[in-house]
């Protein structure tokens, strides 16, 4: 983020992060099967970092839990995101984030799909046909600007 | 599914180990394999025995992940397409490959590279929305002879006519492409519309009358060849007279038609690889292709290729995301 | 002493021509010792000093100068004025010449004699004749170094130079680049501003020529030999630009400025330096920037991320209305404070009130800083937010927005300044007062756990303020809390009502003695209704949960005595009861209460009071009813007394420990006393009533029920402070002995060995000591030696704890008996037992041996232990046949698991190639504790590790796919830390790692899953663009 550039949405909404996620004994059981939950998927793509602000997907409500469905037995993930305005540029490149997040994080029996949430993006349409050709995404994740920017935002930023 | 046909597994072996591999092409005699991963790296395999082993490793030439391979007509040369934007063609010698040259000119990935089957011209297609035609001559020299853009987006793939100077092209924009020369000049003549999203693959049956294309809308199309009765042009026009549709369970990333039994294989991203085969009852105008024989979890995750042996009949080769390579055997009761 | 100067020209030959440096020191011994005087030294150098070669005159100088940075010292007034005369003169120099003279300049300014008016004389040439930013970089430390020590020592002439001074010095520094010199700098800044030298004209010039590194872009070079870190020049500039009003001007634009930043640090930079330069200021130096402070900080706090900024922010903000409220208020002069105040309001107020409280948090921080600044602002504050708060909260009915509410009124609550003195006892809140109960009492009979829990913390906050309650809420608060505590399951919220109970009960005793410990006790002692079959199990389970509940809040408000005096009495009849089984108790039930004893016994204070309440009341009580279970034993009929539980006998033992260790020792004393009388002679004086059975043997006895009774004689006589002597010591060390060796019960033998053991360890130094252990030592090597003993497990229990109260107070007859542990790791049947006993060795041990109960022990104990044995046992374990290796590998890991992080890490290189073996053993105790050394030392990893980077990757990657749960997690974490290793180090293994990592991402387990995620996350970032 360069000093001086003007963002497109300069004064975002924050929503407040949730805490992380309470143990419960049948975890530390081991005995017990932990089937995935749409929360452990939440929990993989929340912390991911905005390319823009210094604020994380989930206190720019651009993910939420309710969007995330999985189902464990038959191996498939889908996510609907929100991107911050209707025009906002970065759509692709963040949903490509949540795929890669999602693509190094899941067994890889699992299917991913990635998709805006219906009608909030004008060009939602040609953004989630994009990010659901597994060649065009290849070929991006070897793009090492394209790479350096993906990263950024899997890592987790301190101050 | 219809028939008692059966597909089973021969072998299966790590091709491109922690990558994808994302082609696999036979020679002309069926006798080698070509594969191609995100490894940047091309093996050629052939028979031992009971097992399928190496024979030839081809590296240090992308710089990025090779998508495709083609053998030529003769199969004393290979063809590679890279995400680097060449194309590098390698002759075949007594102890291995040599890098002949490397084709420059497109503006970014090339998706896929096709020999005519005079083995005079090639084809290479791009993200750059354009097809090249390249002419060799004897003494290996290549040279781009025409440019087409007639798509407005990504295109996936192309493959000559089994026996006339026609290349087809699918592409991102959900349409096909055929070229024809025309006073020397290369011009799309038809363009064949009717997938609602990317149109990935692209498979003549033996004959050259008969078209498959398999997109992202998760269907399988069947286009025929109807000539113009009239004498006059020689123009023909080209009709879906089958859609394949309720089969398969996510994007079918290539089809495959087989040249001596006639069955057409598809390869999945439901990990499923699919037998088809033309009802023997039915119109040749408005023909039915049911599923015969199925292999669910062919492979642990995406099929990305599915290509039949040319020689020996019902060997199918099959490759995946998780980088192995399977051979199966299809046979009808 | 004839002075011997025939050496002197040869040296100085030797030096200027034969470029030899060590003469110089052979010179200044020859000074020092009064064989030359240093002007003797002068004169011999006088062809070197007059020649025309400037580097001549440089060796020349240089030599000088290096003497008398060796003896500065010795120097009387008249030599240093005629070497200062010769340096000053020899500025002018040739520039090769200029570091030799700024040398000796340097060490004349550490002169003790120097001459009135020579060091304005130096500092004048200095200034005049040297351009400072021209010279190397030594010779400017050099240089100010020298401003350093003149400043030191001749501070009144110096001022006398006048801003001159400070001028000289401001041209010195501009431009300097070197973060040592700048530390100098800086150093000698703060100086002037401090020490108040006067600024003149150039005060604007000092700020600049400072002001100009702020903030501080700094990144330390990689093997700085300096190690001068960014905080340090951070808070050395801060020191600078924040030491006078009188740079406000400057100070406060540039601040304003800089909190704009993009940059995170800068901005944290800025904030932190605003708060620090407030605290030197008064308000009018900085009324005209007060709009331009509020904005930037109002800015940040709500647009912020980051916790750090937002919390510099907040205390920028207090430190702001400190320095404003501390302006004088006349009647003339418009109140600053409030003005400012109303600005502060006017935009946050609004916030407060929004229907979706989207913004309520920054603004509530915001006032809630200003609002901790001062008492002025706390009422003005308070009396603005708190109403509309209040009504709010009555008007909203969604939960989560009175939870918001409730809980910024809770830190306005906590936020006010309270006065010192106690006559203005009002609290800010006292208009509030009924409204503000009315709201706690209704959010605490709400039916979210949240609230409730949020309204037990204002409540405790509110009675805190001095003054507020009256003794009719106070009643009122205290049924609730009884009502919250019988009837909420939630344990979060049961939590927060004993907190608050805790405070509360400190505050007013009297309510709690009359209301709450008397409901308590009817709860204890009501049994569970009888129930239909159905209801039953659930029923009892809540009121056992109630039981506990009660059990924990009579422990929690147990601080006072008088209180202490009314809950002990129903604890102890709790314990009766279930004995008699009059009530029935579950065993965990008499365990809290035994528990609630002990935590009771550890907050109280230690008066006499208490003192009394326990050593004559509950100790001799327990004793009682554990002997009557013990006399009972095992009964056919009626089953036996809960008191004979293990668990509850240990809950009892911790009870007398802690009463004996830390309450009045003289009534330690007497309880010593007759609980000894009572297991040594069966004299029963200590029990409250006599119905006892005169002949006890309680240390031989046959039945293991009465055997038991050793630990509570542990409890009693091995916590007792030092300046307690234990009575019959001699006595006690045989029967006990005895005891421990032949005894077969295991509690009884092992609390004898415990016992035992804590008498040793503080057993006075001398012969009776040493003939003591020897003969100890005798007896447990002869069964332990002797294949046919049947007692060699209880051998090995007495020779285990004796050899840790030996270690603790580094006995030299230790390391015999460690010697014999090692020796046993390759016994067939002990072995496993031995191993283990080193974790029993190094950890602290709960009731006994440890500093609460007065243990001696030395510091470092295990560092030493460690250091002098690990050699053995990687003999042993080398020598050792392939089944016992694993006894070894399971002893170290115990071993080096309880070392300080310290000293793993510099031990650690020695061991490396033993841990990695540990990591294949099968055992996963094993592995288990091998992983967890292993881990913190990953972190911060020594090279040695690096070099065994192969073998650590396989064995870990080996070990992610374990059966074990515990041993996947931290294995992976393991994976995890190496992946911050040196890139090009791991690089090649990043392929293999991220392969492996891919299974373990789907185990079953969600917390392996977890770990698996974030390690396979790092490696991908590893050598990729955007990654570390």
């Amino acid at each position: 983020m360069s000093a001086g550039s003007r963002l497109e949405n300069a004064n975002p909404v924050i929503f407040q992060r949730s805490g992380e996620r309470r143990l419960t004994a049948a975890e530390e059981e081991e005995n017990v099967d932990d089937p995935i939950d749409d929360r452990e998927i939440f929990d993989l793509i929340r912390t991911i970092n905005d390319p823009e602000h210094p604020l994380s997907l989930e206190e720019l409500n651009v993910v939420e839990q309710i969007r995330v469905q999985i189902n464990d037995a038959e191996s498939i993930v889908g996510i609907e995101f929100t991107p911050t305005i209707p025009h906002c540029s970065m759509a692709t490149l963040i949903g490509l984030s949540i795929k890669v997040k999602l693509l190094r994080s899941l067994p890889n029996r699992f299917k991913i799909d990635v998709h805006i949430t219906p009608g909030t993006h004008a060009s939602e349409d040609a953004v989630n046909k994009q990010l659901a050709d597994k060649e065009r995404v290849a070929a991006a994740l070897e793009n090492s600007s394209l790479l350096e920017v993906v990263n950024q935002c899997l890592t987790n930023r301190n101050i | 599914m219809k028939g008692s046909a059966s597909l089973s597994l021969l072998h299966r072996f790590s091709a491109h180990p922690d990558s994808r591999c994302w082609f696999v092409s036979w020679n002309s005699s069926g006798t080698l394999l070509a594969s191609c991963g995100g490894d940047k790296v091309i093996r050629v395999w052939g028979r031992e025995g009971d097992s399928w082993v190496c024979k030839n490793v081809l590296e240090d030439s992308h710089q990025r992940t090779v998508r495709k391979v083609a053998w030529s007509p003769c199969s004393n040369y290979l063809a590679s397409a890279s995400f680097d934007a060449t194309t590098c063609i390698w002759k075949k010698k007594i102890e291995g490959f040599e890098s002949l040259t490397v084709l420059e000119g497109h503006e970014n990935e090339v998706k896929c590279v096709s020999w005519a089957p005079s083995g005079n011209l090639l084809a290479t297609c791009s993200r750059d929305k354009s097809v090249w035609i390249w002419e060799v001559d004897e003494e290996d020299e290549y040279e781009c002879v025409t440019v087409l853009n007639s798509h407005t987006q990504d295109v996936k793939h192309v493959v000559w006519h089994p026996t006339q100077e026609l290349l087809a092209s699918a592409s991102y924009d959900n349409n096909i492409c055929l070229y024809r020369e025309e006073d020397d000049d290369w011009e799309c003549q038809v363009t064949l519309e009717g997938h609602s999203s990317t149109v990935w693959s692209l498979s003549f049956d033996a004959s050259g009358h008969r078209l498959a294309s398999c997109s992202d809308d998760r269907t399988v199309k069947i286009w025929q060849e109807f000539p113009r009765d009239q004498a006059g042009t020689g123009e023909s026009s080209w009709k879906c007279v089958c859609t394949l549709s309720g089969f398969h369970g996510r994007t079918v990333y290539d089809v495959d038609w087989c040249k001596v039994t006639g069955a057409l294989a598809t390869a999945c991203g439901d990990d499923t690889v699919r037998v088809f085969k033309e009802d023997e009852s039915s119109d040749p105008d408005q023909p039915i292709f049911s599923m015969v024989a199925q292999a669910t979890k062919a492979h642990s995750q995406d099929v990305n290729c599915a290509a039949w042996n040319p020689k020996e009949a019902g060997l199918l080769a099959t490759c995946s995301d998780e980088g192995d390579i399977a051979i199966w055997k299809f046979k009808e009761e | 002493m004839a002075a011997d100067t025939s050496l002197l020209p040869s040296l100085v030959e030797e030096f200027v021509s034969g470029l030899q440096d060590n003469k110089a020191k052979e010179v200044a011994t020859g000074v020092t010792e009064g064989k030359f005087a240093i002007l003797q030294l002068v004169e011999a150098l006088e062809e070197s000093l007059t020649s025309s070669q400037p580097q001549t005159r440089a060796r020349g100088i240089q030599l000088l100068s290096e003497v008398l940075n060796r003896c500065h010292g010795n120097l009387t007034e008249r030599e240093v004025e005629v070497l200062i005369a010769f340096y000053e003169n020899r500025l002018k120099d040739h520039y090769v010449v200029t570091s030799s003279v700024l040398q000796g300049l340097g060490a004349l300014s550490k002169c003790k004699m120097l001459p009135p008016g020579s060091a304005v004389s130096m500092l004048r040439s200095l200034f005049q004749d040297v351009h400072v930013q021209s010279l190397m970089l030594a010779e400017r430390s050099c240089v100010y170094n020298m401003l350093i020590n003149l400043m030191e020592t001749r501070e009144a002439e110096l001022k006398g130079l006048g801003s001159d001074f400070v001028f000289g010095f401001v041209q010195s520094m501009d431009g300097e680049r070197d973060p040592r010199n700048l530390l100098l700098a800086f150093q000698i800044a703060k100086n002037i501003i401090y020490r108040g030298y006067d600024l003149g004209k150039f005060t604007e010039e000092l700020f600049e020529v400072t002001g100009c590194y702020f903030p501080i872009d700094f990144t330390p070079p990689p093997n700085d030999p300096h190690r001068i870190t960014k905080e340090e020049l951070i808070e050395a500039l801060r020191a600078v630009l924040t030491g006078t009003p009188k740079f406000a001007e400057f100070l406060l634009p540039l601040l304003i400025e800089k909190i704009d930043s993009d940059v995170q640090s800068a901005k944290l930079d800025s904030l932190q330096t605003l708060a620090a330069c407030v605290t030197h200021y008064e308000h009018k130096d900085l009324a005209e920037y007060l709009d331009g402070l509020w904005t930037s900080l109002r800015r940040e706090v709500f647009q912020t991320s980051s916790e750090k900024i937002e919390s510099a922010g907040l205390a920028a903000l207090t430190a702001l209305t400190s320095c404003v409220s501390s302006s004088v208020l006349s009647s003339e002069s418009e109140d600053v404070l409030s003005s400012f105040l109303d600005l502060v309001l006017r935009d946050c107020k609004h916030h407060l009130s929004e229907p979706d409280l989207k913004l309520v948090w920054p603004s509530a921080k915001l006032l809630q800083a200003a609002c901790s600044a001062s008492i002025r602002a706390s009422h003005i504050v308070t009396s603005a937010a708190m109403p509309s708060l209040i009504e709010q909260y009555s008007n909203r009915t969604q939960c989560s927005q009175r939870r918001t509410l409730l809980e910024v009124m809770l830190r306005f609550l906590q936020s006010v300044k309270t006065s010192q003195s106690p006559d203005n006892d009002e609290s800010v809140f006292v208009s509030m007062r009924e409204s503000l109960c009315s709201t706690v009492f209704s959010a605490l009979s709400e039916n979210n756990s949240s609230l409730q829990i949020t309204a037990t913390s204002m409540l405790t906050s509110l009675a805190q303020q001095t003054g507020l309650l009256l003794d009719s809420d106070v009643d009122v608060a205290v049924d609730h809390l009884i009502r919250l505590l019988l009837i909420e399951d939630d344990d979060c919220v049961s939590l927060a009502v004993v907190e608050s109970a805790r405070a509360l009960a400190q505050l007013h005793p009297d309510i709690f003695i009359s209301k709450l410990i008397p409901r308590l006790k009817t709860e204890l002692f009501s049994e569970p209704m009888d129930q239909d079959k159905n209801r039953a199990a659930s029923g009892q389970h809540s009121h056992h949960a109630v039981r506990q509940r009660c059990l924990s809040a009579l422990a929690a408000v147990s601080v006072q005595p008088s209180i202490v005096l009314e809950s002990t009495p129903v604890l102890l009849e709790v314990l009766n009861s279930a004995h008699t089984g009059s009530i029935s108790f579950s065993v965990e039930e008499v365990v809290s209460t035994c528990h609630s004893l002990q935590k009771i016994a550890e907050q109280v204070e230690d008066t006499v009071e208490t003192g009394l309440c326990f050593h004559v009341t509950v100790l001799p009580r327990l004793f009682s009813l554990a002997l009557q279970g013990a006399l009972q034993g095992e009964k056919s009929s009626g089953g036996r007394s809960p008191l004979l539980d293990e668990q509850v006998l240990s809950a009892m033992v911790s009870v007398v420990s802690t009463s004996c260790s830390r309450l009045q020792p003289m009534l330690a004393a007497e309880t010593a006393k007759k609980v000894v009388s009572l297991f040594l002679d069966a004299d029963v004086s200590l029990l409250p009533d006599n119905s006892f059975p005169s002949q006890i043997q309680l240390l031989k006895g046959e039945s293991w029920s009465q055997s038991q009774m050793v630990c509570l004689l542990m409890g009693c006589v091995c916590s007792l402070p030092r300046s307690v002597e234990v009575p019959q010591m001699n006595r006690l060390l045989s029967q006990l002995e005895e005891m421990s060796c032949t005894c077969s019960h295991h509690l009884s033998f092992t609390s004898a060995a415990k016992c035992f053991s804590g008498l040793v360890n503080k057993h006075p130094q001398g012969e009776a000591l040493d003939s003591l252990i020897q003969s100890t030592l005798k007896t447990v090597c002869g069964e332990l030696d002797s294949t046919s003993s049947t007692v060699r497990t209880q051998a090995f229990t007495l020779l285990i704890w004796v050899a840790k109260a030996l270690l603790l107070r580094y006995h030299p007859v230790s390391a015999t008996l460690t010697d014999k542990l090692f020796s046993l790791l390759n016994d067939s049947d002990l072995g496993p037992m031995a191993a283990d006993g080193f974790s029993l060795l190094m950890c602290d041990s709960e009731d006994v041996l440890n500093r609460r109960c007065h243990a001696d022990i030395r510091i470092m104990y295990r560092q030493r232990f460690f250091s002098e044995n690990s050699a053995k046992l990687v003999q042993g374990f080398n020598a050792a046949p392939q089944e016992k290796k694993s006894n070894y590998l399971k002893a170290l890991s115990n071993i080096v698991n309880q070392l300080p992080k310290q000293v793993q890490i510099t031990e650690l290189p020695a061991l490396l190639t033993l841990l990695l073996e540990a990591l294949s053993c099968p055992d996963q105790g094993v592995q288990l504790s091998t992983l967890s050394c292993l881990e913190p030392v990953l972190i911060d990893p020594p090279p040695a590790i690096i070099q065994q980077l192969e073998a650590l990757v396989s064995r870990l990657l080996a070990l992610i796919s374990s059966p074990a749960m515990k041993v996947k997690i931290v294995s992976l974490r393991c994976v995890h830390a190496l992946s911050q290793f040196p890139t090009h180090e791991i690089l090649p293994f990043r392929a293999r790692v991220i392969r492996a990592l891919a299974q373990p991402l789907d185990d079953k387990k969600r917390l392996v899953r977890r770990e698996a995620v974030r390690a396979r996350g790092e490696w991908f970032l590893v050598g990729s663009p955007g990654g570390r």
